[in-house]
């Protein structure tokens, strides 16, 4: 192993989860953070810790040349980026390299290549992966009736620069077609300033599947399965699961081997995602390629029992794939829930404060990702994530039951979260069917919201609120509390 | 002995009936034994009510519990009685939910808005919100304009106090 030292360009959870596996390997860890995360966990734990300056928090983890500058500063071989922040960022991988340091994941090239949306998409369909249909509009109306319907119907009518779900509309049948066209074309010309349209496929209640994959860099790669993350709030996902649930074995070969593909085409380095859309009809479309670890590869993890950030740096240290693909492992069930300070019953509001008490449950089948502790104060700073709970079972209806255990067991007092709200998702019928989609949250949102409390609860959680209160205590028990807290007080 | 508390905006009266042999509460007419006295600070604790076992996890915030029980949080704040007295209170003010920064001011101070009506947009974490006048009113003061940032719960406009009586 040529790396003796390796910087982390993050911070929180995700510097904890990658210091653990350094710690493991040997290598020194170094930490970076800005001035207002001095006493954060990630910092405590590195070997090293340096203080890097921007307006802002975020500001400083985005600075190529003071990070580079550091790395180099104090001897490290090596940078991991996390992810996040500059992890596909193909300036800040060339500028590693150019410091004469290795960046933790795939070269500048190939990550420029993903990065561009509309490149990626090309490069998919130039290696016969299957990107979504689309049509763009031309100025004969007939001619783009005609080529849009040929792809097939409902068709997802968008406005080429367009946004915010302006100038959108979804057709479902030919003879909606023209009119719909007409007017998703004036909509585009009054709200962007330019009339032209194009017409996808729409898929309907689409499931969000990935593929996590490892490449050399030297045209081998492996996939490590799939993973299923259709339950998102506001775009981001808050439960994930791998296996995907109730897809069939020929189906998730079909993606698993699209995947390794289009990473093979691109002769792909280190660790990556591809990102596929799956209707209910099973046909299934390239969505995008992530050219990083993803905040979500604990469940792959747990289900191959493979260590995907010592991969990482075996592969960048020039020592190759973990295994071939006949010997990755699999076995049994993960889900991880994403744990975040912020309140369901407001529309996912944000929420900040202070986190006073914290309790985690724990068991062999269980990792519990963060980076908080009691006093650390949840900002507006970054991103509402806190933490992540990952439960392994041998299948998907215990992993269910144990998360919901879990999180019940879970406490993070002082800070608004969503716990209980993602033990009501994981407890609802549908979830335990599989019936996935990434319009999960909002279709089933009045049986999600938080119930009333019926009576008894709701006394139970008064009188251990009373108990708080010296006021009650006094009165209850009629003695100062020193003598109260010794309990089993008698006259 | 009364005790008025607040969960999740409703009162309840909670009434110790009896303190020996076994601590005896009434909570809106529904009596309970209460055994086991879990310590006054902050953390899990555990008691017996009816005789059955709760665990459950608190911390104290100032005049308020946060407590835990699994599947639900909740907060419990125990009611001033003087406070509990006087007029409804701060229907005035309009206050930031979290932190941010004003990114537009729909109203001015002397204007007139109606209950709902935006008068000012935020934004904190990527995301806008427009805050709304919660009742008819005038406003009486933008305390904060376009471009300040503020902390969570702070004041950012005020409406003239109301003068017709509170219904």
């Amino acid at each position: 192993m040529p790396f003796r030292k390796i910087l982390i360009a993050n911070r929180g959870e995700i510097a904890c989860r990658i210091m653990r596996t350094l710690s493991a390997m040997g290598i020194a860890s170094v930490a970076i953070h800005h001035r207002l995360e001095a006493a954060a966990r990630h910092v405590t734990m590195a070997d090293e810790a340096l203080e890097i300056t921007g307006e802002t928090p975020v500001e400083a983890h985005l600075d190529i040349a003071q990070i580079v500058a550091l790395a180099r500063s104090v001897g490290a071989d090596a940078i991991h980026p996390g992810y996040g922040f500059l992890s596909e960022n193909a300036a800040f991988a060339a500028a590693v390299t150019a410091a004469g340091l290795t960046f933790i994941g795939p070269d500048a090239r190939t990550i420029a290549l993903m990065g561009d949306k509309v490149s990626a998409r090309e490069f998919a369909r130039a290696n016969n992966v299957a990107v979504a249909p689309s049509v763009m509009a031309s100025d004969d109306l007939g001619d783009f009736v005609t080529r849009a319907s040929a792809i097939g119907f409902p068709l997802l009518i968008k406005a080429a620069a367009g946004g915010g779900g302006k100038g959108m509309s979804i057709v479902r049948s030919a003879s909606d077609l023209e009119a719909a066209v007409r007017r998703a074309s004036g909509e585009a010309e009054r709200y962007f300033g330019d009339g032209r349209i194009y017409a996808e496929t729409y898929v309907e209640r689409p499931r969000h599947i990935e593929v996590q994959v490892l490449g050399d860099g030297e045209g081998n790669v492996i996939h490590l399965f799939e993973r299923e993350c259709s339950i998102q709030r506001r775009f981001q996902k808050i439960v994930e699961e791998a296996p995907a649930a109730n897809l069939p074995g020929g189906l998730r070969d079909e993606i698993c081997a699209c995947a390794v593909t289009l990473a093979t085409a691109a002769r792909y380095k280190n660790a990556g995602t591809v990102e596929f859309i799956l209707g209910g009809d099973g046909r299934f479309f390239f969505l995008e390629m992530n050219t990083r670890l993803q905040v979500e590869h604990p469940v792959t993890e747990m289900v191959t029992g493979m260590d995907l950030v010592r991969a990482q740096i075996e592969i960048a240290a020039g020592l190759g794939l973990p295994c071939s693909q006949a010997d990755v492992p699999v076995d049994g069930h993960a889900i991880e829930c994403r744990v975040c300070a912020e309140d369901p019953e407001r529309d996912f509001l944000p929420e900040t404060g202070t986190v006073r008490y914290l309790s985690v449950p724990r068991a062999d089948w269980l990792r519990f990702e963060s980076a908080i502790a009691p006093g650390h104060r949840v900002t507006a700073d970054f991103d509402p994530m806190l933490a992540k709970l990952v439960v392994h079972a041998p299948d998907r209806a215990e992993a269910i039951d144990r998360s919901i255990a879990a999180l019940d067991d879970l406490s993070v007092l002082g800070v608004t979260t969503n716990i209980d709200y993602l033990a009501r998702v994981l407890g609802h019928g549908a979830f335990r069917d599989g019936a996935l989609h990434t319009g999960f949250v909002p279709d089933h949102a009045d049986a999600l919201r938080r119930p009333e409390p019926g009576h008894d609860e709701r006394d139970r959680l008064l009188i251990a609120g009373a108990l708080g209160f010296r006021e009650f205590r006094e009165a209850a028990f009629g003695l100062p509390d020193l003598q109260a807290a010794m309990g089993g007080w008698t006259n | 002995m009364a005790f008025i508390l607040d969960i999740d905006g409703r009162r309840h009266e909670l009434r110790i009936l009896a303190r020996w042999p076994s601590l005896i509460v009434e909570i809106d007419g529904r009596r309970h034994r209460v055994d086991g006295t879990p310590g006054e600070g902050d953390g899990a604790g555990c008691v017996r009510i009816d005789g059955a076992v709760l665990s459950f996890a608190r911390v104290s915030t100032g005049s308020s519990q946060i407590v835990r029980l699994p599947g639900t949080t909740s907060t419990v704040h125990l009611v001033d009685p003087r406070a509990a007295a006087s007029s409804a209170l701060g229907n005035d003010d309009i206050r930031a939910p979290m932190p941010g920064a004003v990114v537009a001011v729909s109203r001015q101070a002397g204007e007139a808005v109606l209950r709902g009506e935006t008068v000012l947009t935020i934004e904190s974490m990527k995301l806008q919100t427009a805050l709304a006048a919660p009742r008819d009113g005038v406003i009486a003061e933008i305390v904060r304009p376009v471009g300040e940032t503020f902390g969570q719960h702070d004041v950012l406009a005020r409406l003239e106090p109301s003068t017709e009586s509170e219904a």
